[in-house]
């Protein structure tokens, strides 16, 4: 198991652009991927719970993956919130 | 006559043509042959976002690649593989499609309904729309469909769904009414994007509306006439005509220039209170930002705004006006604007108490936090830093010095930031107007609040009713002022804009022509008309113009005499 803390940069948190992108991009990874957000354990695969979990702006996450390819996965999820989700 | 709230310009006049919703009815049972059962609810998935992809592609022509992808995320929503593995389960547990595809989603509607954020609440109601649809799709009877709305039709509606803008046949709808919906809904977006007039959140607007009756809406009111009579109509229809041909006249104002008549170089920018608004404002060709209020990054929270989300935010109006001037006013506290948090105690007299820059200067944590944000947004645009409230030159001066010290920092730990980033005041004082020539030393520009101006200089209170008559900037002592503050600019050679109501006044466009006045903001609906009011006038006619209206003695005069020269 691999993890990462992050903050949120990108001004519309995870909304439904950004919430769609990262949900589909995590779907090709075999590992269980979560973030854990306000002492909630949000499935990232999930567009639907990663937009009722509602985290905005600035929020303090921390990325949890686990299984075969979880290096790779948890590279690509930090570095699509780290780059704000190419946000313009 | 129903009132509700304005979210698209304009009026319609049509038939009422009453779209009634609510989902589908049905009786769960129970399933034995689950796996066929499943397999029915795979093809109505599939049929789902076939439909979907369809009605994007045609909103894609109508409306634009924007709100077609509001549409395509419900396909994204529906196909959420956990979503779709709780609905399975549920089918095989016995339960019918039907039922398991409303439980579910059911279930997320609630989730996304009861969280603290507009935008995500606003996510339920496309949960909602799914669920019709899926339901519709199973149960073979389909929602009503808007492909068949018969011309000239008035839309009335619970709640206009995304799925149902899709579909419309948007020709033949001259008007919008629902029940549901503000300024920020979808339904209001969309109207918006496709012109037609629109009033939201009219209560009980099914139930009052009779189907083909004429009804007349009123989107710059936010009113809706049920059955007018004769004298009412052929009003409405002469506003509407007179709507529409000045419509026609200020489309040909985007994307040109501000120019006067004689051909000199003016600028309209816009006053903006939000992200939101920038995008507006840009939409409609505002030509900058010449006010950003950023109170709105401190109201409706716990505590201050850090300097990253203030950095985010000016960042981002930066962008939007790539190269074009965004004025940030720093934060204005005090007056009527309580800021809970900030411990700002009560006043007897507020609007000559603790406001503005007084507060800032006094709470000098939370300004260098501000001014930070601000100064780091400026690598990427034109940013510009606007103080308010300003009465002498030192206030400036503080200003000033910690604008430096936080550049010297920057300087030292390699931060980007404009070396040229400019540094002005808001003139909406007597006293900033009295010493303007002392403090044009100092400022790079200088932008007039003449609400403000007009309340200080005529000691009249902007929310007393019974003093209002006093607030009227054809005052001739405002005006002395204005000329006055314009005058001082020039001559120190500093631009001077506008950013107060009276900037998008027509009456006063020519006497601030005749003053020199370089720049006018106003708020984005009024950019086409400002910049089509600059365009009639040459600086000689303006200056004439204005020799006479300096001579009048009182208000009334000043504006009897320039409601004549508009004619």
């Amino acid at each position: 198991m691999v993890s990462k803390k992050l903050k949120v940069t990108n001004s519309e948190g995870f909304h439904m652009r950004p919430a769609t992108n990262f949900a589909n991009a995590m779907a090709k990874y075999s590992s269980d991927i979560k973030i854990k957000f306000n002492n909630m354990e949000v499935n990232a695969k999930s567009v639907m719970n990663l937009i009722a979990a509602c985290i905005k702006f600035g929020a303090d996450i921390e990325i949890v993956c686990d299984g075969a390819d979880e290096e790779a996965a948890l590279q690509e999820a930090a570095g699509m919130i780290e780059s704000g989700f190419g946000e313009e | 006559m129903l009132k509700g709230i304005s979210v698209s310009d304009g009026i319609g006049i049509g038939k009422a043509y009453i779209v009634r919703q609510g989902k589908p009815e049905y009786t769960p049972v129970s399933v034995a042959d689950t796996e066929a059962e499943a397999a029915r609810f795979h093809q109505a998935v599939t049929c789902f976002c076939e439909r979907t992809e369809e009605m994007a592609e045609n909103m894609e022509q109508t409306v634009g690649q924007k709100d077609a992808a509001i549409i395509r995320g419900h396909i994204q929503m529906l196909k959420d593989p956990y979503m779709l593995a709780q609905i399975e389960e549920q089918i095989k547990e016995g339960t019918c499609a039907e039922a398991a595809c409303e439980n579910v989603l059911n279930t997320f509607i609630e989730m996304f309904s009861q969280v603290d954020d507009e935008l995500t609440r606003q996510r339920a109601t496309d949960v909602e729309d799914i669920k019709i649809r899926m339901l519709g799709i199973l149960l073979g009877t389909e929602t009503q469909t808007l492909r068949d709305i018969p011309p000239e039709s008035v839309l009335v509606t619970e709640d206009l769904t995304p799925s149902m803008t899709a579909e419309m046949e948007s020709r033949h709808v001259v008007g919008i009414v629902t029940e549901k919906g503000g300024k920020t809904s979808h339904s209001a977006i969309l109207a918006r994007a496709l012109e037609i007039p629109a009033v939201l959140s009219v209560s009980g607007a099914a139930a009052q509306l009779k189907a083909g009756d004429t009804v007349i809406v009123d989107g710059r009111e936010g009113l809706v006439v049920p059955q007018p009579d004769q004298r009412t109509l052929s009003k409405y229809r002469k506003q509407k005509a007179a709507y529409e041909a000045e419509q026609e006249v200020l489309c040909q104002y985007i994307g040109r220039e501000t120019v006067t008549a004689d051909g000199e170089r003016k600028e309209v920018c816009c006053n903006i209170g939000n992200l939101k608004d920038a995008a507006a404002a840009a939409e409609k060709d505002g030509e900058g930002i010449g006010l950003f209020r950023s109170e709105f990054l401190f109201m409706d929270k716990k505590d201050a705004p850090g300097e990253e989300e203030q950095f985010a935010a000016y960042k981002k109006a930066a962008e939007v006006f790539k190269g074009k001037p965004v004025i940030i006013r720093t934060l204005d506290v005090g007056g009527d604007k309580g800021i809970p948090y900030l411990s700002m105690g009560q006043e007897d007299n507020p609007f000559l108490g603790f406001r503005g820059i007084r507060y800032c200067l006094a709470h000098g944590d939370l300004y260098d936090t501000q001014l930070r944000a601000i100064i780091r947004a400026s690598a990427f645009g034109k940013v510009r830093i606007m103080v308010p409230l300003v009465t002498g030159v030192d206030e400036i001066r503080a200003v000033r010095e910690k604008v430096q010290i936080i550049t010297r920092e920057f300087e030292q730990t390699g931060v980007e930031y404009d070396r040229n980033l400019q540094v002005g005041i808001m003139v909406e004082t007597p006293a900033a107007s009295l010493i303007a020539d002392l403090l044009a030393e100092e400022s790079d520009f200088f932008s007039i609040g003449t609400n403000d101006l007009t309340q200080y200089t005529m000691a009249a209170d902007r929310g007393n009713s019974q003093v209002a008559y006093l607030n009227n900037p054809y005052e001739p002592a405002v005006l002395r002022s204005i000329r006055r503050i314009i005058r001082c600019g020039k001559e120190a050679g500093i631009p001077v804009g506008m950013c107060g109501e009276a900037a998008a006044d027509p009456l006063l466009t020519p006497l601030l022509l005749a003053f020199g006045l370089d720049e006018f903001s106003v708020s984005p609906a009024s950019v086409l008309a400002t910049r089509y009011n600059i365009s009639k006038w040459t600086k000689r006619e303006a200056e004439a113009a204005a020799d006479q209206v300096m001579k009048l003695k009182t208000a009334d005069a000043v504006k009897a005499f320039l409601i004549n020269l508009n004619k």
